[in-house]
């Protein structure tokens, strides 16, 4: 059941996760990809597909997307970030540009 | 693809990435340009966002970010060109459609292209110091095709020609034109500027400068600025519709200059329609468009300004010069106060109150009135006519007006101490003849002149006020304290305290004798409770009421002056009198007396005496007789009061004479208080503060002041310097 204003993004992997649009606009470049003015698949189909990044990668991006809505609406929790995650979700940060 | 087995911190996973394959590059771009061209096509729903920023990412990361971008310029640069072909290609109007669409085409392309390059955006280009790709795109759009050399002039003589098509009547597409003029803007205000604003403003010069030619041939003054409003009103509502808004100043200066300022003169100066006729003919609505108008324009109202006043000293002069108006002094004073309302108007409605309009129509009075030295004269006969019946029956608030008005005028006077003069005479007469239609306004006027003028100048005015009252409760205790008296004649004395009563040369003459033997008891009384005061009769200011009996029976109330009473009286004893005997038994002054008789006998209904010769001048051998056959329709008859009149020439010249009398104290104490002030001044100096001191009183003539040094000098009170011949001191 997709809901309007979801997204769905898509690992390398081909796990599918469901997630807000409002938190998936986090990321710079998903937003422009989602806003984008050209008729790209990714706003037609309201999926995005990263090759590149693992199901694990991307669920803590996940995460950290309701985190930082929750924190930017005051909630000052900690982001808990496994050290052997960080260089992965380094990249793919700055590929995400969040 | 992703490694499972993140605890070694292995980078294996990325090997696969490394430049190993040197045509990498070459293969990532080629799907990028693809991609570009597809964008360019409108093709870009089968392409994936995400791989092609995926790409571009992976460019730059490895350091072919050079590579990515001189391609996305190479490749723009070519689209545009072809682009810039098609758009050469359409006709005639169809040409700004075309160019239209393309931009908004190729605005979509750049959003799209840089969305996907937004990585390169933000990294390779702040750290190359290379133009991000946004306005990259706007340089390229500009550079190839609006400055290709077809469609450069082409563009700008298809936006002039729509414009002057607009200008002339015709209804154009206003949102194509705002989309191309935005375009314009969008690429830089240098572009904006250079290709359209410069050469707009110079063909709407040209423009304007035909029309106002043409108009200005053909139309008068106010069509004339009727049309060059509208113009105005076009053309900012043309740059609210369709040009920046920073045009809005520089167009409205260029409409401004070319029909308003280069026609200025001319239009003021038209023929029966220039600004002259629009004041004659109080024209609110075109008075006001032209202040509008011209207040944009530099010395716009200056000049409207400087027309005015000459125009209003012209024809103020021409008043106070004309022999005619001068005939009626309430008839001038009249026609200056509506003079003055109208210009007041025409200020407050078509000038919106400027207050340098007001100053200048301030300064046109002053300047005209002056030009006259009877107006004090006739200011004050005018107050003279309205408190003695003008006034009457009018609302307090009216009054107020009214007397406003007066002292706006009175403003206006230098010679404010020759208004002081006539004032005092005429007030005594309406004082004295009981003729003042309403005492408050009376006090009201002296109130307001207290205002104006201070203290000083109102004291003796008011002392006469305090006189009368006075006088009134001395009647009362008289006649309490001699009950005796009430049958025979009544008697009403002013007591007048000589210093603040125009003086009078006192001439009594001799009084019938029921009456002097009245005035003795009064005068006794009177130094009965005033010692130490002289009391002279005042006859020739004075009035009597007598009851007459004539030949047929018929009886009159008649209301004489003094003298005439006196003569009157005469005829109880005599039928028949000469002007000699006449002028024996009265002691009245021949001039007075001949002007008493004269009402007398020669002014038809008021002839209760007969005269032989039946001529218009008395003679000293006339003889006189009461007339019998007088008759009237009322039975109260006024015969020659005493009234205020316009002075004759001797007269006016001895009170001048008095009032330069008068200034020569004055001018004293002015000079004594300076000098002792500043101890030692030069004589240019002296005359400046003199002048000043004395402004709000009259203006003072330096020669005169002049002589009033010298004067001081003989008497001691000042010396001249030996060194210096124009240097004065105050000796204590």
């Amino acid at each position: 059941m997709k809901r309007k204003d979801t997204v769905k993004l898509i690992s390398a992997d081909e796990m599918e996760f469901v997630i807000d649009k409002d938190a998936a606009m986090v990321s710079q470049t998903i937003r422009n990809m989602l806003t984008s003015p050209g008729g790209f698949a990714e706003t037609e189909l309201g999926e995005v597909t990263f090759p590149e990044i693992s199901a694990v990668i991307l669920e803590k991006i996940c995460q950290y997307f309701y985190w930082a809505l929750q924190y930017s609406r005051g909630k000052e929790t900690e982001f808990h970030i496994e050290p052997e995650l960080t260089l992965e979700l380094m990249m793919a940060a700055n590929y995400l540009h969040a | 693809m992703s490694n499972q087995k993140k605890r070694n911190f292995q980078i294996e996973a990325f090997k696969h990435r490394v430049v190993v394959d040197p045509k990498y590059a070459e293969k990532t771009w080629s799907i990028l340009e693809h991609a570009i061209h597809e964008i360019y096509n409108h093709n870009a729903s089968g392409l994936s966002f995400e791989e092609l920023y995926r790409n571009a990412y992976n460019m730059v990361l490895h350091k072919f970010g050079e590579k990515l971008y001189s391609g996305l310029v190479a490749t723009m640069t070519a689209h545009l060109k072809e682009i810039s072909k098609s758009i050469e290609a359409a006709q005639g109007d169809l040409f700004l459609e075309e160019l239209n669409r393309k931009w908004n085409d190729h605005n979509k392309a750049l959003q799209m292209i840089r969305d996907i390059l937004m990585y390169m955006d933000r990294t390779y280009i702040p750290n190359t110091h290379k133009t991000p790709v946004h306005e990259l795109g706007l340089n390229l759009w500009r550079d190839n095709v609006i400055h290709s050399s077809k469609i450069q002039s082409r563009l700008l003589s298809m936006l002039l020609e729509l414009v002057h098509r607009e200008r002339t009547g015709e209804v154009i597409d206003r949102g194509l034109m705002r989309n191309i003029i935005k375009m314009l803007m969008d690429l830089g205000s240098s572009v904006y500027q250079e290709d359209f604003e410069k050469p707009f403003l110079e063909v709407s010069a040209e423009f304007y400068m035909g029309e106002s030619q043409k108009f200005i041939e053909c139309c008068d003054c106010g069509d004339y600025l009727k049309k060059a409003e509208l113009r105005l009103n076009e053309e900012i509502e043309r740059v609210t519709h369709y040009l920046d808004v920073k045009s809005e100043v520089k167009i409205t200066n260029v409409v401004e200059k070319e029909m308003i300022a280069n026609h200025m003169m001319r239009l003021v100066h038209m023929e029966n329609s220039g600004l002259v006729n629009m004041l004659l003919d109080d024209k609110y609505e075109d008075l006001g468009r032209m202040y509008n108008l011209f207040r944009r324009v530099p010395n716009g109202l200056s000049t409207i300004r400087d027309v005015m006043t000459s125009h209003l000293r012209e024809i103020g002069k021409q008043l106070v010069t004309d022999a005619e108006k001068l005939k009626d002094p309430v008839e001038f004073v009249q026609r200056l106060l509506d003079e003055k309302d109208k210009y007041d108007s025409i200020i407050s409605q078509a000038f919106s109150n400027d207050k340098t309009f007001q100053n200048a129509l301030n300064s046109s009075f002053e300047y005209f009135i002056n030009l006259n030295n009877r107006s004090p004269e006739f200011i004050s006969l005018f107050v003279d006519d309205k408190l003695r019946k003008g006034l009457k029956g009018v609302s307090e608030e009216d009054v107020e007006i009214i007397l406003d008005k007066v002292m706006m005028l009175f403003r206006y006077l230098q010679e404010k101490d020759v208004f002081e003069k006539y004032y005092k005479q005429h007030l005594a007469k309406r004082l004295l003849s009981g003729k003042t239609v309403s005492d408050d306004a009376e006090r009201s006027l002296i109130v307001k002149l207290k205002t104006e003028c201070g203290y000083q100048f109102t004291s003796k005015l008011e002392g006469m006020f305090t006189d009368m009252k006075t006088s009134q409760d001395t009647m009362q205790g008289f006649y309490a304290s001699h009950p005796e008296l009430t049958d025979g004649p009544t008697l009403v004395v002013q007591v007048l305290t000589t210093g603040s009563w125009p003086t009078q040369p006192s001439i009594t003459c001799n009084l019938p004798a029921e009456m002097s033997a009245l005035c003795e008891k009064f005068r006794s009384y009177y130094l009965g409770t005033h010692t130490g005061r002289r009391l002279s009769w005042q006859t020739n200011m004075g009035t009597a009421d007598i009851k007459a009996t004539f030949g047929k029976g018929q009886k009159h109330e008649l209301n004489v002056s003094t003298y005439q009473m006196c003569v009157l009286i005469l005829f109880n004893n005599a039928d028949r009198l000469s002007y000699k005997e006449v002028e024996q038994a009265t002691g009245i002054p021949a001039s007075d007396l001949k002007r008493c008789l004269q009402s007398m006998a020669c002014v038809k209904g008021k002839n209760v005496l007969r005269k032989e010769p039946m001529s218009k001048d008395i003679g000293e051998d006339d003889a006189f007789f009461v007339n019998d056959k007088f008759t009237s329709k009322f039975y109260k008859v006024k015969i020659g009061t005493v009234v205020a009149q316009k002075e004759s020439e001797p007269e006016k010249q001895e009170t001048r004479q008095r009032v330069e009398e008068d200034r020569k104290p004055q001018i004293e104490a002015a000079i004594v208080r300076i000098m002792k002030s500043r101890r030692v001044l030069d004589h240019n100096n002296i005359i400046a503060e003199v002048t000043k001191q004395l402004q709000s009183r009259f203006l003072a003539n330096p020669t005169e002041i002049k002589k009033r040094i010298e004067s001081l000098i003989e008497r001691d009170f000042l010396e001249r310097d030996n060194n210096d011949r124009k240097l004065y001191r105050y000796l204590a």
